[in-house]
């Protein structure tokens, strides 16, 4: 008889979810499946809202990446109003999406990843946790919590506060940088940086360990989506879209972030209520592709910061040739974002404009339709409003970063589940592999649970054997 | 650095779940003794550990949802390392000491003073009538603690 095996909840990860190991008789992996189980609804309750009250509100979907939210909203509501934003704002803007880059991708690898990465996969649970991490390494804890800190004390002192500010606004920012504030930044940053380069160069000697792990860890030849500068270079704000194939081919470039429903469909299943997007001239579920901080590096040829861009091309050094294809590898590219994010913010605060007092486009609503395109720190975030005359919200799509690589993380459990999962002797460590997979994707399911049209739902009845005896789909 | 540290914490739109920051907004517009700092937060998150530091003693002000509404309640809180967070984002008070110690050698003596709260309904920014009058005997509370 075929047994079920589900991991629930996973840990270390942000928001609620759970996956299932589907087993076949002799114990091997029959299917593996990664399920969104937590429900938000944002689509459906901000229509009727007026436009302007989009950055608040979809700053909501998330108490982790407030500000990814508020820089897309604000750049789709940008749309509406059909300006061009002051360019101090813009690099303003750009200053507090980094800010944001780095406190997350801090979080992601030092308190959520590291337990597994320093400790090992087969350590014991009970001590397999950041307090282990603590134990053994306590200046890589401290300098994972003062990084972070930098991060949220930047976004605190553009914004007003760490979590939901409400200083970007459709046309700019609502002030402008003053003197102190700016001094304050720059303050933090030389820190930051000597932080980010230590834990870099000590993780460039932890690598070669992980070798069985980059070779199962997600390593499907997927496509990479990512923004780009017009130029090819590592971009967070705006920019255009590429699409670059495992082998490095350049599939889409150049493409308007306005159209990225020429390249991205979305599917639903009734197992989970996150979304299925996938790349439309490959169909669904064909079109699978990977976005964040691995497909960002893997799409340019420079970052355009110096640390940054010696290490990108040590990044592209980890494999022969092409694209990195192990999703392993996140972790890697996480800490060259790091330093680039850092690099780039003490270089836009040096900018002799950045103090200029022209820092808000005002406008009414001049479009009825409106998107906006962003690199939050898990990958490519996307706001998509309509309007009626009045300003009031007709419709919106919100695709998540994490919802792009729902299909990726599907098949790279598959794929850890079948390197790792015995069936017939099952082990702590090969389920909590299962589950670093995902880990290195840094999901964020409280942004990711998004409806597409009516929420396919199967309801199935089990007798005590385990025996489906009846199932009822809508 | 001042020598108490008081952390009000909760979501402004949720409530009496507010209790917590509100209560540091009274306590900085009546004036802090010397040696005392407060400061409010949504969630507590992993870099307040550097804030407990080097302190003497912690206060935290949150809403409780168990209990009786209106009913304030002194805890003594012991660092606890078995407190973790399943979520990443916020911890919970005994476990942030309990990274303060491991990480800086010793975490400050800590209390936690809460409120039961009647109403935490998403989109309500006003603390219920209940968790209002709550709020002045927390301070009080809050008071009798850091004068020890």
């Amino acid at each position: 008889m075929s047994r079920t095996i589900t991991i629930e909840p996973v840990t270390r990860i942000e928001g609620h979810a759970r996956i299932t190991l589907q087993l076949a008789e002799d114990g091997q992996l029959e299917d593996a499946r990664f399920h969104l189980t937590q429900f938000r609804g944002f689509e459906k309750f901000c229509e009727g809202r007026p436009y302007r009250e989009m950055p608040a509100l979809t700053a909501r979907t998330c108490g982790i990446c407030p500000v990814s939210h508020i820089i897309a909203s604000n750049k789709a509501c940008d749309n509406l109003l059909a300006v061009d934003i002051p360019p101090t704002a813009d690099k303003l803007r750009r200053i507090m999406n980094l800010a944001q880059l780095v406190q997350s991708h801090a979080l992601s690898f030092f308190h959520l990843s590291s337990p597994d990465l320093l400790l090992g996969w087969d350590s014991d649970p009970a001590t397999r946790n950041i307090f282990g991490v603590m134990r053994q390494n306590p200046e890589l804890a401290r300098d994972g919590i003062r990084l972070r800190q930098i991060g949220q004390t930047i976004i605190e002192t553009l914004g007003g506060k760490k979590i939901h500010p409400t200083w970007v606004v459709p046309g700019g920012v609502s002030e402008p940088l003053s003197v102190e504030k700016r001094e304050s930044m720059l303050k933090l940053l030389p820190e930051g940086l000597e932080i980010a380069k230590r834990t870099y160069a000590f993780y460039k000697t932890l690598v070669p360990k992980f070798k069985d792990e980059a070779g199962h860890f997600g390593t499907q030849p997927t496509l990479f989506l990512s923004l780009v500068t017009p130029q090819g270079h590592l971009e967070h704000y705006d920019g255009v879209l590429r699409v670059k194939d495992a082998q490095g081919r350049i599939l889409e470039d150049q493409v308007p972030p306005e159209e990225y429903g020429r390249l991205i469909g979305e599917a639903v299943e009734d197992f989970s209520y996150m979304k299925f997007p996938y790349y439309k001239p490959q169909g669904y579920p064909q079109g699978v592709y990977r976005v964040g901080p691995l497909a960002r590096l893997n799409n340019v040829q420079a970052c355009g910061t110096p640390y940054a861009d010696v290490a990108l091309a040590e990044f592209h050094m980890l494999q022969e040739s092409g694209p990195i294809v192990s999703s392993f590898h996140y972790h890697y590219a996480r800490l060259v974002e790091i330093l680039y994010g850092l690099e780039m913010m003490e270089r836009l605060l040096k900018d002799p404009t950045i103090l200029d007092t022209r820092v808000r486009a005002r406008a009414r609503s001049n479009r009825s339709e409106g998107i906006g395109v962003s690199e939050a720190p898990r990958g490519t975030l996307m706001h998509h409003y309509r309007i009626d005359d009045d300003g009031l919200i007709t419709w919106l799509n919100l695709v998540i970063a994490t919802g792009h690589n729902n299909l990726a993380m599907n098949q790279s459990i598959r794929e850890v589940a079948a390197a790792y999962v015995d069936g017939n002797a099952i082990e702590e460590g090969m389920l909590n592999r299962v589950e670093a997979v995902i880990r290195c994707y840094d999901p964020c399911l409280s942004c990711a649970s998004h409806a597409f049209g009516q929420m396919p739902l199967a309801i199935e009845l089990r007798d005590a054997a385990g025996r489906v005896v009846d199932r009822l789909t809508r | 650095m001042d020598k108490t540290l008081i952390i009000g914490y909760g979501s402004p739109i949720r409530g009496d779940d507010a209790i917590g920051p509100l209560a540091v907004e009274r306590l900085v517009e009546r004036g802090l003794p010397v040696g005392v700092e407060a400061i409010a937060r949504h969630v507590l998150t992993a870099e307040l550990v550097t804030e407990l530091a080097g302190r003497e003693r912690a206060i935290f002000l949150d809403a409780a949802a168990g209990g009786e509404p209106g009913m304030v309640q002194v805890h003594r809180l012991e660092p606890d390392v078995d407190a973790h967070s399943t979520m990443a984002h916020f911890l919970d008070p005994s476990e942030l000491l309990a990274w303060c110690r491991q990480l800086y050698g010793q975490a400050p003596e800590a209390y936690l003073i809460t409120a039961t709260g009647a109403c935490f309904d998403y989109a309500h920014c006003q603390l219920s009538p209940v968790a209002e009058a709550a709020l002045e005997r927390l301070l009080e509370q809050v008071e009798r603690v850091w004068v020890g």
